[in-house]
């Protein structure tokens, strides 16, 4: 018979076993650890380890087991629990009195023998709060509230030290019969204000003692908030997301705008760049000034239009190659290009010599930039027509005010005011005709395609974004 | 070829040589069509130097790919004249790779449309051939020390004086001052949009001032509203 059903028979034969309680170690080790055989060199199979895994990890060139040692004293094998082997610790039903009651009252529990006499456990969680007293000297002095009776005082902090601070419950069993009713809010606010008055009072001469703040009109605006947000209905809940869904469209909006504003300053430094670069030209080749280096660094700090791929790389390459539009400038750039040249009757692929490369690829940079130019100004006449409508519906008869405005819309070409650049410009190796009264070549490129939307329903979507920001506004 | 083998003298940094060239075709309408094959057209597909000079020097071979259609589309021709001349029917792409003596080279590639046909009467009752020819350079890059000693030193391939179909001198003349000119006009309106641009910023920021005044004061209006 095995040595675990022994103790059980004896168990049962009530046989003494010398009191042995169980401890944790003892359930779950035999305690009869067999001597480590010193004489035996070889590594052996921990107990409980499958043969074949052994096998695995032995047989193949007698390595020593892994380093880390693992937590079990068991092997590999599942620890059991061993219950019943030994005597049960006895239980006693007995009386105890807990030292956190102070009536003194005695009750009856189970309890183990061995624990008989000592304290109640669970009196040390008993923790009472040390809430200030006040003499009546100091009360008169320095307690003294309008909103507060002597005796109202006096309830608050009985309240208080009954429950230990625990202002809600306080605020429940608050004497409302002989007292006005008082908020949580209220009572805190008198309770914390005496406590600071006392601790400023008592603390020794000159030094300034920390005081708790409370601040009951913080206090009384959150739980109105909080009751607030609570009591929204359904209706009210949607109405708010559309309204933040709205307030982050028109913000967007505005960020939108306001880069399109960059680019566009950025496109009118390009186009000045270009026309002084022409001027300091036309300078260079009169008076073949040598500061000739000087003038291509000021300009084109960086071109807009078309980046032309570089051929620095050493080995042969066709000329024609270089005047080949990168496929980054986009479709519809390609076709103004293509455009302007059949408009000018300019090959699309002209005689590729050096000097005939380098000015096509200028020119169709300069194309590109007309481009840009043509279609930013398309949108800044659909802005000028937003604006103009808005002003008209929040203010009637202003926009007429506005100098040059009313012009702008009736006269769709405005002209340039001659500057000193324009006699420069008309050179004699140019066509016979002025620009002006040929067909303008910015007309034969396409934009309408670029402009997003129509300016009413721009307009529409402004009055809305105005309305929806008044609203906001409002619920602030 | 061991003179031009990978360091012959490796390349020479900062120079660059121009070579120009003219590639594209010549073709004479029969009067008919032929009975055997239905061809109607003889052609000639070719490349040659622009200057009198001898291209043999630098290049090893010309390849011309014709239309599939025709047997064995890849004409390689390694001595001038580099041509190809055919009958056919249709007009399509000649696909021209030329390859250099330098292994260092890579080859260059030209396209070049067939061109049979045009309105012109002679030309179309094949009293009188049409010719289709192009312009390009070939740019030597930094060449190899061998290949600048060759390009700089090539042979005249005829005695006698050199030109060609097409007035190329005259037709980059033309073309400078077209370019030039488009420049000027390009320029003109560049400076008229841009001071338009301004003049549409200026309004706009005007706008919105106005518009923002405005808004303030109806916000005020608001608020004394509110607060009454």
């Amino acid at each position: 018979m095995e040595a675990g059903g022994g103790s059980d028979v004896r168990d049962i034969l009530e046989l003494d076993q010398g009191a042995k309680f169980m401890t944790k170690d003892a359930l779950l080790n035999d305690n009869k650890k067999k001597p480590i055989r010193k004489s035996d060199i070889s590594f052996k199979r921990p107990e409980g380890m499958h043969r074949e895994l052994w096998g695995l990890l032995w047989t193949d060139n007698k390595d020593a087991p892994p380093l880390i040692p693992t937590d079990t004293n068991q092997g590999y094998k599942q620890m059991k629990a061993k219950i019943g082997i030994s005597k049960v610790r006895p239980w006693k039903w007995m009386p105890f009195s807990n030292p956190a009651r102070k009536d003194g009252a005695v009750f009856h529990h189970w309890r183990r023998v061995a624990d008989e006499g000592k304290d109640y456990p669970f009196a040390r969680f008993n923790k009472a709060v040390d809430t200030p007293t006040y003499s009546d000297l100091e009360y008169q002095q320095h307690l003294h509230d309008d909103n507060w009776t002597r005796q109202e005082t006096d309830h608050l902090f009985d309240l208080c030290k009954k429950f230990d601070l625990r202002f809600v419950i306080m605020h429940d069993r608050w004497d409302r019969e002989k007292y006005s009713n008082r908020s949580v809010e209220d009572m805190k606010e008198r309770y914390y204000g005496i406590c600071g008055i006392l601790t400023k009072v008592r603390a020794p001469q000159g030094t300034e003692p920390k005081i708790w703040a409370f601040d009951a009109e913080h206090e009384r605006k959150r739980k109105l908030q909080m009751t607030k947000l609570f009591e929204r209905t359904q209706e009210k809940i949607e109405e708010e997301d559309l309204l933040i869904a709205e307030l982050k469209k028109i913000e967007l909006r505005k960020k939108e705008r306001e880069k399109k504003t960059q680019d566009l300053q950025k496109l009118i430094t390009a186009a000045d760049s270009n026309i002084d670069s022409k001027k300091a030209d036309k300078r260079q080749t009169k008076k073949k000034i040598h500061l000739q280096q000087k003038f291509k660094e000021v300009v084109n700090p960086d071109q807009s239009g078309i980046k032309f791929a570089d051929f620095k790389a050493s080995g042969v390459s066709l000329r024609s190659q270089r005047m080949k539009l990168p496929a980054s400038i986009g479709q519809k750039k390609m076709k103004a290009i293509e455009q302007v040249l059949e408009e000018l009757g300019i090959e699309f692929n002209p005689m590729p010599t050096e000097e005939v490369v380098s000015i096509f690829n200028e020119l169709r940079q300069d194309i590109v930039l007309l481009y840009e130019l043509k279609s930013a100004l398309a949108n800044c006449d659909y802005e000028t027509e937003t604006l103009r409508h808005r002003l008209e519906t929040v203010a009637p008869g202003k926009s007429s005010t506005i100098e040059g405005l009313s012009s702008l819309s009736s006269l769709p070409e405005t002209p340039v005011t001659p500057t000193e650049t324009t006699p420069m410009l008309v050179t004699p190796n140019m066509t016979p005709e002025s620009p002006n009264s040929q067909q303008k070549l910015a007309e034969a490129i396409d934009v309408i395609g670029s402009a997003p939307g129509t300016p009413n329903r721009k307009r529409k979507a402004a009055l809305e974004q105005r309305d929806i920001l008044k609203k906001i506004t409002k619920k602030l | 070829m061991a003179e031009y083998g990978a360091d012959s003298g490796g390349r020479v940094k900062g120079v660059t040589i121009v070579k120009p060239l003219i590639y594209g075709n010549i073709a004479r309408y029969f009067g008919k069509k032929r009975e055997e094959d239905g061809h109607t057209h003889q052609w000639t597909v070719y490349v040659k130097p622009f200057k009198n000079e001898d291209m043999s020097a630098y290049v090893k071979k010309i390849n011309f790919k014709l239309h599939d259609s025709y047997p064995n589309c890849n004409r390689v021709i390694t001595k001038p004249p580099y041509e190809v001349t055919e009958t056919g029917w249709g007009e399509f792409e000649v696909v021209i790779k030329i390859y250099f003596n330098d292994p260092n080279e890579r080859p260059v590639t030209l396209y070049h449309l067939l061109k049979l046909f045009q309105s012109e009467t002679d030309i179309m009752l094949g009293k009188k051939s049409l010719v289709v020819e192009f312009y390009d350079e070939l740019v030597f890059q930094d060449p190899t020390v061998m290949m600048q000693n060759i390009l700089q030193s090539l042979r005249p391939i005829s005695m006698g004086s050199y030109k060609h179909e097409t007035d190329f001198e005259e037709k980059k003349e033309k073309t400078k001052q077209n370019i030039v000119s488009a420049k000027n006009k390009i320029q003109y309106e560049i400076q008229e949009l841009n001071e338009r641009l301004k003049q549409r910023k200026e309004m706009i920021q005007k706008l919105k001032d106005e518009l923002s005044k405005v808004d303030e004061h109806i916000n005020i209006e608001e608020l004394v509203e509110a607060v009454t």
